[in-house]
């Protein structure tokens, strides 16, 4: 007997309990479209870690860590500048190196008029409002004079505007940063990401924040390669240079991203593997229903299978024929499974704010997973109907 | 055609063993029209069924076609109820999900005809039972006489050389009981082998020959005049 009769034999008895197939289904429906949106879930989350952590650029950061040695010979090695202007000017020169990204932060006390709010004064150069994706929400970016002139001009984040001006529009009115007047002419938007925790922030202008605060110290540097592949050769030679350039022997350093990024998957596949496991069980559990039900199928079209045998069906056709019933039932079960996922995880990407990502292979292995879910919970029933003796099931009531 | 040596068969009950048939010896000719009759327990059925391929006998021989059938395997006697016999039930056991048409396709799915062909042999059947216009009924919307025809189609659908009908008018009245069985008569007239398992004498009185089994034995083996009183 053809593969087609088989199928279309099994449409047709399934069509014939609609109520009851559906239901079935409905165990492998949520079983597969839970497992799709929890890895759905643990790789969005993934790739949002990652965007977040490394950043979007092919970005790496250079700290300052002296060995203790070194910190034995001079106690007071803290007090110097990490980095200085020079040595972004150096670093500028690698040809690796598309851009360095420096910023110094301090913490101080903003005010304006009465209210007073401790807030994180970070200056930064030009190369960091490109990388940083800084969105201004109101007012605008520093210009190219700003940065030059150090001109007393702040971006606020949203959190400052809230805590300081409430619903007012701060631009345009000067808050004191320590004793310093400034001008503030744009605040950001509110971050959305899972990690920004909307902190109270004051930008300046690298040169401003130098007269501000009178010292003129680099906290914090970041190199932008050419390219992805260079980053790591980029890292390498800022952290040589810097090394060199101030006498150490290793005490600049880059973070090396990629482990990092690897650590990361690594936690999140091993959460995506217990949660999805879990979600495996209401699979398995899904399973168990398909096989309850086609046994009571059997039970119940004992009289069907004695017809079929008397006309000529071998047990082979008869155990093919349910076996096919339930793997077209789990298949079709797991396929709308699929489409439910999908829709879940879109929903889900939606509003974490990460992309949403099915990978085919998931869909694929929704799809075989279903399939040996209704061989092997369809081989008990279908063996049960095979071994039937065609005598005793003609005569069944 | 069908000859039976010494079959018996016995099933164990508990720690007794119950004889159900005890030695038949049958021949049944090509074109005959037989009827095995006996009271309920006799064995009848039994016999019926070895002769259907549907059991096996605890032994003796059974030669089907000149071929002994008495070892065959499940799958192989499978295929000879596929390819040479056509059963008619008591009960009809006509499938309730699927119109007569369907119903008379199923022996046809099982030799692996093709569904087209199926379709035209299919409605030839129906049309030589007289229920050419009403091939798309369920047969919950056929009569009783209806669906026995329905089932006479789905056995003679693949042409088999023997029909065996066990107790075809046990479940319909006499009048439709009557028009069953002068279909049984024609297509005996057209040469098929029919052998009828029925308790009516009135409905073995259509068949040449009947044989009567009681406590596994044959008793008589009678020979009839040509014809039949109605």
């Amino acid at each position: 007997m053809k593969m087609m009769e088989n199928i279309s034999m099994a449409f047709c008895s399934l069509k014939s309990h609609t109520l009851r197939s559906i239901l079935t289904m409905l165990g492998l429906i949520i079983g597969v479209g839970a497992v799709i949106i929890v890895v759905a879930i643990g790789q969005g989350g993934e790739a949002m870690l990652k965007s977040q952590i490394i950043g979007s650029g092919n970005t790496i950061e250079l700290f300052y860590q002296p060995s203790e040695e070194e910190i034995r010979s001079n106690p007071n090695i803290f007090n110097d500048a990490a980095f200085t202007q020079e040595d972004i000017r150096a670093l500028e020169q690698i040809p690796e190196i598309k851009q360095v990204v420096a910023s110094s932060s301090a913490f101080s006390s903003t005010r304006f008029q009465e209210k007073s709010v401790d807030s994180s004064i970070i200056g930064i150069n030009a190369a960091y409002q490109d990388l940083n994706e800084l969105n201004i929400q109101k007012g605008q970016r520093f210009s190219t004079s700003d940065y030059i002139s150090g001109r007393r001009v702040a971006i606020v984040s949203a959190s400052l505007q809230e805590e300081m001006f409430a619903d007012k529009s701060p631009i345009g009115e000067v808050i004191r940063v320590g004793n310093q007047p400034i001008e503030i002419i744009g605040v950001l938007e509110k971050p959305t990401g899972l990690f920004s925790f909307g902190s109270v922030e004051v930008y300046l202008p690298y040169q401003t924040w130098k007269t501000v605060f009178g010292k003129s110290d680099i906290t914090q540097v970041t190199l932008q390669a050419t390219s992805a592949d260079d980053l790591q050769l980029a890292g390498k030679k800022a952290a040589q240079k810097l090394n060199s350039l101030h006498n150490t022997e290793d005490s600049y350093q880059v973070i090396n991203m990629e482990e990092m990024a690897q650590g990361i998957s690594q936690i999140t596949r091993v959460m995506t593997l217990i949660i999805g496991s879990i979600a495996g069980i209401s699979l398995f559990v899904g399973g168990i229903g398909v096989m309850n039900i086609m046994l009571v199928s059997v039970t119940e079209r004992t009289r069907e299978i004695g017809i079929r045998m008397a006309l000529g069906a071998t047990r082979k056709q008869v155990l093919t024929q349910f076996l096919i019933e339930s793997i077209i039932l789990t298949l079709i079960g797991g396929m709308i499974g699929i489409l439910l996922g999908w829709g879940g995880s879109a929903i889900v990407a939606g509003f974490a704010g990460w992309p949403p990502l099915i990978s085919w292979q998931v869909v694929v292995g929704g799809v075989l997973f279903s399939m040996v879910i209704g061989v092997v919970f369809g081989l008990l029933p279908a063996n049960k109907a095979s071994k039937l003796d065609p005598i005793e099931a003609l005569r069944y009531e | 055609m069908i000859q039976l040596e010494g079959i018996t068969k016995s099933y164990p009950i508990g720690k007794e063993t119950i004889n159900v048939l005890k030695t038949i010896e049958l021949t049944i000719d090509n074109g005959e029209f037989v009827a095995i009759m006996g009271p309920s327990g006799s064995g009848k059925s039994t016999l019926m069924n070895i002769i259907g391929c549907l059991d096996k006998p605890t032994s003796g021989s059974y030669f089907l076609n000149g071929e002994d059938v008495s070892h065959y395997k499940d799958s192989e006697l499978a295929k000879v109820r596929n390819e040479s016999i056509g059963f008619v039930f008591q009960q009809f056991q006509l499938l309730p999900r699927i119109n007569a048409l369907r119903n008379v396709e199923l022996p046809l799915i099982y030799s692996g005809v093709g569904k087209k062909e199926r379709m035209v042999r299919a409605s030839e059947a129906l049309k030589k039972v007289g229920l050419g216009d009403r091939m798309e009924h369920l047969p919950n919307e056929l009569s009783g006489g209806q669906k026995q025809r329905v089932a006479i189609a789905r056995a003679i659908v693949n042409q088999p050389k023997l029909i065996l009908a066990d107790e075809p008018t046990g479940a319909l009245d006499t009048k439709t009981s009557i028009s069953i069985m002068e279909e049984f008569t024609r297509l005996n007239e057209e040469g098929t082998t029919v052998v009828i398992v029925t308790h009516e004498s009135e409905i073995a009185d259509y068949a040449k020959r009947t044989i009567m089994v009681r406590d596994g034995v044959i008793v008589s083996n009678d020979w009839k005049r040509w014809g039949h009183d109605v």
